[in-house]
C-alpha cells in the first residue's frame, strides 16, 4: 500500500478525550448533511448535527455517536467538540424510546420551546435508528 | 483506681477515631485523584471552545447575541451556589457560603433581587437555618458531577436569562487553583462578554470556511460555552471538596495522635502514682510492725 494519507482526529467532550487517533477518512454528521474529510482539507469550522461519525483508521473503521457540537479542521488536525460521544452499541434503545415519547409530549408554546422539542425529537430518532439492529 | 480505667477507655476511643479519620483521609486522597483527572479531562474541550469563539468573534464583527445582552432595567439576578452533600471537610462549605452571603448582601444593597439556585445538602440546610429563600434546589449531583446532570441546570438558567427574567447569572464555588490552594469565588457567567480582540488579527491567522456563517455558529457556540463553564465550576468544586476533606481529616488524625500521646502519658503517670502509693502503704505497714 502506498503511504497512507492520514491526518489527526480528536474527539473531545466536556468529560473526556474520547478519541485521539490517525485517520485516513472521516465522515461527519454536519448540520446540513454528511461531510467527508480527507487529508489536506482547507480549514473549516462546521456545526454538527446529532448523528454518526465514521472514521477510517489503520486499526479499522470507527463508528461514534455524537450529540451535535462542532468540528474544526485545521493543519491536518480534525477536532470534534461534542457534549456527548459514545459507541453506538452503548446507546440504550429503551431509553431512546422513552425519550422519543417524552419529546412527543413536549409542548411547543413559543419558538424556543419548539426548537427544544425538535431537537429532542431528532436526538431520540437518531438514537433509535442507531440502535435498530 | 477508677481514674486509670477512664484513661484507658478514652485512649481506646481516641484510637478508634484516629482509625476512622485516617481511613477517611485515604479515601479522600483516592477520590481527589479521580476528581482531579475528571477536572483535567474537561480542559481540552473548554480550551478549544474558547479559541473557536475568539476566532469567530473576530470574523463576525458587530457581534450580538441574546446571551451577551446587558440589561440595566431588570433588578433581578440569579446565583448558582455549589456546595457539598457531605460534611467533615473543614471550612469548605462555610467559606463558599460566606462569599455567597457577602455577594447577596452586596446585591441587595444595590436593590437587586437575587434568586439562588442551590446545589448540595450543606448549602441547602444552611439557607434553611438562616431563613434565606432558595429559588431552586438541585439534588443528586454528588461528588462526581456528570455533564448530563449539569446541562439541564445550565439550560434552565440560560432560558431565564434569555427571556429577560434575570439580568445576570453568577456562580459561587470553591475554585481549585492547585492542590495547596483553593479560593471561594463568585464568578459572573452571564451576560457573556467577549472583547473582540482590538487591532490586527494575530499573525498566522487561519482563514476558515464557516458552515453555517460565523454569526450563526457563534449563536450555537455561546450556549455551549456557558454550559461548559458551569460544568467546570462543578468539577472544580468536586476537586476542592476532596482536597478540603483530605486536609481536615489529616488534621483530625494528627490531633487524635497528640491526644493519644497525652492520654498515654497521663495513664503512665497515674499508674506510677498508684504503684508508689501501694509501696508506701506496704513499707509503712512493715515499719509499724517492726
Amino acid at each position: 500500500m502506498a503511504e497512507a494519507k492520514t491526518f489527526e482526529l480528536a474527539v473531545v467532550t466536556p468529560e473526556a478525550a474520547v478519541l485521539d487517533t490517525e485517520a485516513t477518512f472521516v465522515a461527519l454528521p454536519a448540520h446540513d448533511g454528511e461531510i467527508g474529510i480527507l487529508r489536506d482539507r482547507a480549514p473549516l469550522v462546521v456545526k454538527l448535527d446529532v448523528g454518526l461519525l465514521r472514521a477510517e483508521t489503520a486499526a479499522g473503521a470507527i463508528r461514534l455517536y455524537v450529540d451535535g457540537g462542532f468540528a474544526e479542521m485545521v493543519g491536518n488536525r480534525l477536532t470534534v467538540l461534542t457534549e456527548d460521544a459514545r459507541d453506538p452499541a452503548a446507546l440504550d434503545r429503551g431509553a431512546a424510546e422513552r425519550r422519543l415519547a417524552e419529546a412527543r409530549a413536549m409542548t411547543a408554546g413559543d419558538e424556543a420551546a419548539h426548537a427544544a422539542r425538535e431537537k429532542a425529537l431528532r436526538r431520540a430518532r437518531v438514537q433509535l435508528k442507531l440502535t435498530a439492529g | 483506681m477508677a481514674n486509670r480505667r477512664v484513661l484507658v477507655k478514652r485512649r481506646k476511643a481516641t484510637r478508634n477515631i484516629r482509625k476512622i479519620t485516617r481511613t477517611m483521609q485515604l479515601i479522600a486522597t483516592a477520590r481527589f485523584q479521580a476528581a482531579f483527572q475528571r477536572a483535567m479531562a474537561s480542559k481540552p474541550y473548554t480550551a478549544k471552545l474558547e479559541r473557536l469563539i475568539e476566532g469567530l468573534a473576530r470574523a463576525a464583527t458587530g457581534l450580538e447575541h441574546p446571551l451577551m445582552k446587558v440589561r440595566e432595567d431588570v433588578p433581578r439576578e440569579a446565583l448558582l451556589v455549589v456546595t457539598s452533600d457531605r460534611g467533615l471537610c473543614g471550612g469548605y462549605n462555610a467559606n463558599v457560603l460566606r462569599q455567597v452571603a457577602e455577594h447577596l448582601d452586596g446585591r441587595a444593597a444595590e436593590g437587586v433581587e437575587t434568586a439562588v439556585t442551590m446545589v448540595g445538602k450543606k448549602g441547602t440546610s444552611y439557607f434553611k437555618y438562616r431563613n434565606r429563600p432558595l429559588a431552586e434546589v438541585v439534588r443528586g449531583i454528588g461528588d462526581t458531577p456528570r455533564f448530563e446532570q449539569v446541562e439541564p441546570v445550565a439550560n434552565g438558567l440560560m432560558a431565564a436569562f434569555g427571556s429577560g427574567e434575570i439580568a445576570a447569572l453568577h456562580v459561587a464555588y470553591m475554585k481549585f487553583l492547585s492542590a495547596g490552594k483553593q479560593t471561594p469565588v463568585v464568578e459572573r457567567i452571564l451576560p457573556l462578554s467577549y472583547e473582540p480582540a482590538a487591532g490586527e488579527a494575530p499573525a498566522g491567522e487561519v482563514l476558515y470556511e464557516f458552515s453555517p456563517g460565523p454569526a450563526e455558529l457563534l449563536g450555537e457556540l455561546l450556549p455551549a460555552a456557558v454550559r461548559v463553564r458551569l460544568f467546570q465550576a462543578f468539577t472544580d468544586a468536586a476537586v476542592s471538596e476532596q482536597v478540603a476533606r483530605m486536609v481536615a481529616m489529616k488534621a483530625a488524625t494528627d490531633a487524635a495522635e497528640d491526644m493519644i500521646k497525652r492520654l498515654t502519658m497521663q495513664y503512665n503517670r497515674a499508674r506510677q502514682t498508684q504503684v508508689t502509693m501501694e509501696l508506701l502503704d506496704i513499707v509503712g505497714g512493715a515499719n509499724a510492725l517492726a
